[in-house]
């Protein structure tokens, strides 16, 4: 083994070890599964979804293999206080956007890392409002999951666990739910002014349950505050899957295969699954397994499964139903932005330290179907700089004084439900990237519910600004965050690409495992409800197994 | 441009908590960058994309070290780092950046009969601020965009590589790398000894002190 | 040593203020007996109590100086009224260190500084009160947990007072503000400790008790709080003897708690090379040692019962 590594170039999950991300330099045994034998589950990605998934399964004494196209990354020591140099967690090989509204991707909702975007990601960890999974019947759109609300509940109740999530001692909105592990924490002076702006609306709102540790917990120091939580955090305190369901996964006998990028699911004559091609250490390999799990997140999900297409199933892999790729959804993710006379320094702390569900629960005076959150903000110099520039659109001496600006700056972000729409959808371009395989191309426009939404957001969240007196307030009119939606769940074939334990209908061992698979996206963050569903999917499948029917 | 934090440096928290052994090695890297080197651009391109950063980003004409903005977007391309998106209508970023550069230099020519870099501050202004209104004069640009190119390309990666710069986190009176340190004080109004004092009307010596103080 | 008994004259107590009626007939209130002959050991008794409450009280003041400096520091000393409890601390240990050694200040001296540190505490505990109550949300788990630490001036005040009552000892050794003095002490040393062992709760609980040994403040103290509490309401040795026990593992978890704190600074990221931060962020170094001034005064007090025959 090579003794200086660079992650993005020379594997670390290898020889029967992987690195102990708590200890600088240090490893933690894995077992490793020979190619040639037929593990019980590959599961392709290792964040929200995989990682998840492949933690409980090992503790349940499955055989897994995860294999990821991203690096296993040291945090302690991979990771700088520097955005430039921490884009190395995001996706960014090539994909097409297009269509009304392309999407921005890279550091908005793609990572490519051992533990998925969540290596990345901003922590807020909320429950999806129980009437979400029942939207058509009790809410009137988009469609009906398969999956009722009060179970999700004790699986919320096992990820919150598992992450220690801080959170308030109570809850404003939706039914009960038990006390968050540890305290919520400090606000900062961006979600001072979100909870004054609220008090003046006469709207609740909460500290953040978040997935950093507001105490010491194991190895993992209390947060420190540096804001720095979406460009990796470098101190282990964010309760990423990195530190949290894959250090258990080894432990429990997984093998964590990093920079394995999985091109293509292989299958058998009788239709069934027969394990993956990977390409690892320069040269393609081929895992044997007994079940698949596709877990890569909405995009690379699609893009997988129609990649794997072959005589047999010409359209993709589980792709009777035609929806494979279809129904993308994002969350509108626009925000309002103004200047506080008093100093803010928004780069301190997570950058979502409070936030209100209040047009979540509350569906008075609505004229659009769904709900959206908003919370705080805390974006770093380059960010920043990209909203004044490309979005505001200042460049030259204006950009340069505003700039200067930045430790006055305040801004509401909300997280808003869009609509499925079966025209998002993720196709396969003509352009390949490295590996040969079919570039993504990712195309969104948005419906009219989805205007009014934003336009209502925009309104709301100016007003909120209002109220606390801040000025030269102005529209961040767009972007948007995370990824669901193209391999929804369903109880009809016809209508959908897995059933409720995540099992797609047209081949009885190959999974899907993560966003892909939400059939409404709901106006809060996904990533415990993922955990959630992939803790589900793990009962699920053990209860199969035991009665024989895998 | 005002002097909101006088005095204050980012790296005079080189050797404290604030900094880790990684964030030297790519912040000591970034310093290192030549501002004349470029591998990507030719020649005549290299002369308009120096001329077009200092016009998106006019940095003080005293300032000994200038942050090399031109090296730093041509070494971008010269590596091919991407966000990891197109947009369709756009061709990839490193035919269109020739493309672009050419245009411009095409739109100044077409103008006003001189290269953009000879072109004094106003007049490259007026090129730019056209080209972002999506008003070409040229038909340099084939089927690309001006608008689409100058949002989401020239000033993404002209802009990004300023505030990427220790130079303009100073500025903006940014806290800069903050690993393992971070902060203590988050309320409104409050900075922590290491983060930068901001200079009130009329107090800007008070501010100097704090300054020299930070690490 | 020779016991010498002396009849109760103006001797008991070295020193009064001048006019004072002889304690004798002070004793005499409430308690319907007649004034008793004295031991010289008796009387040692009570001059070490009483010596003992301005240790303690010193100790408070102490640990009150140390983390309200540190604290009102983070809190940037935003509001001038912030050193006062700096300045309040500090006299109020200058005061009370050498009259735990037996070097007092003059009475009313003493007594001023005092003075001031209780009424000082008590204003902050005002402050603290509005600090919480001015943001958003008000009184909530969120501003008892961040914003200013509601009981953390009770410490100042409980300083000032038992240093107060140190002094009145000092003069009369039988009671105090007309209570018996042993009880009467032992009566507000248990609810100091109780007081105290709540602002511990209550930040151990933001602490999510994440260290199992975080419940040992608040199990520890108010069991010696309510066998201090019983003896004082009810003379029994047994009674007595178990809160003494008591009090002296609050002692030791006064002492043990720096240990415990310094080791919850080591444990933030950086531990002792991010000083800057982990000493200002960490649980507070200085504050368990207020457990070990009442637990000081509450011995003192069970020794004053048993001087004072309570």
């Amino acid at each position: 083994m090579p003794e200086s590594d660079d992650p993005l170039v020379t594997p670390r999950a290898t020889g029967g070890r992987a690195p102990d991300v708590f200890r600088p330099g240090g490893w933690t045994p894995m077992r490793c599964y020979p190619e040639n034998d037929e593990v019980d589950f590959a599961i392709v990605g290792s964040g929200a979804g995989g990682g998840t998934l492949a933690c409980k399964l090992a503790e349940y004494g499955f055989s897994v293999v995860a294999l990821d196209a991203g690096p296993y990354w040291r945090p302690l020591e991979d990771f700088a206080s520097d955005e430039r140099e921490q884009a190395k967690l995001y996706w960014t090989d090539e994909r097409i956007v297009d269509g009304e509204n392309p999407l921005q991707l890279g550091p908005n909702n793609s990572g490519k890392s051992v533990g998925g975007s969540t290596v990345h990601f901003a922590m807020v960890s909320l429950r999806f409002r129980p009437e979400w999974f029942k939207s058509r019947t009790t809410l009137g759109y988009g469609a009906d999951w398969p999956l009722d609300w009060r179970e999700m509940w004790d699986y919320y109740r096992e990820v919150e666990e598992a992450l220690t999530i801080s959170g308030p001692v109570n809850y404003p909105w939706g039914p009960k739910r038990p006390r968050y592990p540890y305290r919520p924490h400090e606000l900062n002076a961006p979600a001072l002014v979100l909870a004054q702006g609220c008090e003046a609306l006469g709207i609740a709102w909460t500290p953040t349950p978040i997935a950093t540790v507001s105490a010491p917990r194991g190895q993992s120091p209390p947060c420190v505050y540096r804001g720095m939580c979406v460009i990796g955090c470098s101190t282990n305190a964010k309760q990423s899957v990195l530190v949290t369901w894959l250090p258990r996964a080894l432990k429990a006998g997984a093998e964590i295969r990093d920079l394995a990028m999985v091109g293509r699911v292989e299958h058998d004559d009788a239709g069934r699954v027969t394990g993956v091609h990977y390409h690892r250490e320069g040269r393609w390999r081929f895992q044997k397994a007994k079940n698949v799990v596709v877990a890569g997140y909405a995009i690379e999900t699609p893009r997988l499964l129609l990649n794997s297409a072959s005589g047999k199933f010409p359209h993709g892999l589980a792709n009777s139903s035609g929806l494979v790729g279809k129904n993308l959804m994002v969350q509108a993710n626009q925000a309002v932005w103004g200047l506080m006379d008093r100093e803010i320094r928004s780069y301190k702390a997570p950058p979502s330290l409070a936030l209100t569900e209040h047009w979540n629960y509350c569906d008075d005076g609505k004229d659009f179907f769904g709900g959206y959150a908003y919370m705080s903000q805390g974006p770093l110099p380059v960010v920043w700089s990209g909203v004044l520039a490309s979005k505001r659109g200042l460049w030259g001496e204006p950009l340069l004084d505003q700039m200067e600006n930045y430790n006055h700056q305040v801004g509401l972000k909300m997280v808003g439900e869009f609509m499925p729409q079966e025209r998002n959808r993720v196709t396969l371009a003509e352009e390949r990237d490295q590996y040969g395989l079919s570039v993504a191309r990712v195309t969104y426009s948005w419906c009219d519910n989805d205007r009014r939404m934003i336009r209502h957001a925009l309104g709301f969240m100016r007003q909120a600004l209002e109220a606390v007196k801040a000025r030269d307030i102005f529209d961040e009119a767009n972007d948007t965050c995370h990824l669901n939606g193209t391999a929804r769940m369903g109880d009809d074939p016809a209508t959908s690409v897995v059933d409720a334990d995540c099992r797609t209908w047209d081949i009885p061992n190959l999974w899907i495992c993560d966003g892909s698979v939400f059939p409404t996206v709901g106006g809060v963050n996904p990533s415990l409800t993922i955990q959630a569903i992939a803790c589900r999917t793990a009962d699920r499948i053990r209860a199969m197994a035991r009665r024989g029917e895998l | 441009m005002s002097d909101r934090y006088p005095g204050y440096d980012v790296l005079a928290k080189r050797d404290t908590p604030s900094w880790n052994d990684q964030t030297r090695r790519v912040v000591e890297r970034r310093l290192a960058i030549d501002p004349d080197a470029h591998a990507f651009f030719d020649e005549a391109q290299w002369a308009t994309l120096r001329a077009v950063c200092e016009s998106i980003v006019p940095q003080p004409k005293d300032r000994a070290c200038p942050a090399p903005l031109a090296a730093m977007v041509d070494a971008k391309l010269k590596a091919n780092e991407g966000d990891g998106y197109r947009d369709a209508r756009l061709p990839r970023q490193d035919e269109a950046w020739p493309l672009g550069l050419r245009a411009i230099e095409a739109e100044a020519q077409t103008r006003f009969s001189a290269p953009f870099h000879e072109l004094d501050g106003a007049r490259r202004d007026e090129i730019l601020r056209d080209l972002h209104e999506d008003r070409p004069r040229s038909d340099a640009w084939g089927g690309m965009s001006p608008k689409l190119f100058f949002e989401t390309l020239l000033l993404h990666d002209i802009v990004g590589a300023y505030y990427a710069h220790p130079h303009a986190w100073n500025e903006i009176g940014y806290g800069g790398p903050a690993s393992p340190r971070g902060y203590v004080r988050l309320n409104t109004d409050r900075r922590d000894p290491w983060e930068a004092a901001e200079a009130k009307p009329g107090r800007a010596e008070e501010a100097r002190r704090e300054n020299a103080r930070v690490g | 040593m020779t016991t010498t008994v002396r009849p109760e004259t103006q001797e008991v107590g070295t020193t009064f203020a001048r006019g004072e009626p002889p304690v004798a007939a002070v004793a005499d209130r409430g308690r319907g007996r007649r004034p008793r002959l004295k031991s010289v050991e008796s009387r040692a008794a009570e001059q070490r109590a009483g010596r003992t409450v301005h240790l303690g009280a010193g100790v408070l003041a102490l640990s009150v100086l140390a983390d309200s400096a540190l604290e009102h520091y983070r809190g940037s000393f935003h509001n001038k009224a912030m050193f006062a409890p700096l300045v309040s601390s500090t006299l109020s240990l200058a005061t009370n260190a050498p009259a735990a050694f037996g070097a007092r200040a003059p009475l009313p001296v003493l007594d001023a500084v005092q003075g001031a540190a209780a009424v000082t505490g008590a204003a902050g505990l005002g402050f603290h009160a509005y600090n919480i109550s001015k943001r958003p949300s008000g009184l909530s788990w969120l501003n008892l947990f961040y914003a200013a630490p509601i009981g953390a001036p009770f410490a100042l005040a409980l300083s000032g007072f038992f240093g107060r009552c140190a002094v009145r000892l000092a003069r009369d050794s039988k009671t105090l503000f007309g209570w018996p003095a042993g009880r009467f002490l032992a009566a507000t040393v248990a609810g100091g400790l109780l007081g105290t062992a709540g602002e511990a709760g209550l930040l151990h609980f933001r602490g999510a008790y994440h260290d199992p040994f975080m419940v040992l403040p608040v199990t520890v103290p108010p069991v010696a709080a309510g066998l201090l509490g019983a003896a004082a309401l009810k003379p029994s040795p047994g009674l007595r003897k178990a809160a003494r026990v008591s009090l002296m593992a609050t002692a030791a978890l006064g002492v043990a708690g720096v240990g415990f704190h310094l080791f919850g600074v080591s444990r933030n990221m950086g531990g002792f090379r991010n000083l800057s931060q982990n000493l200002l962020n960490g649980p507070p170094v200085p504050a368990p040692p207020s457990f070990l001034g009442l637990a000081a005064i509450g011995l003192a007090a069970l020794a004053l019962m048993d001087a004072n025959d309570e």
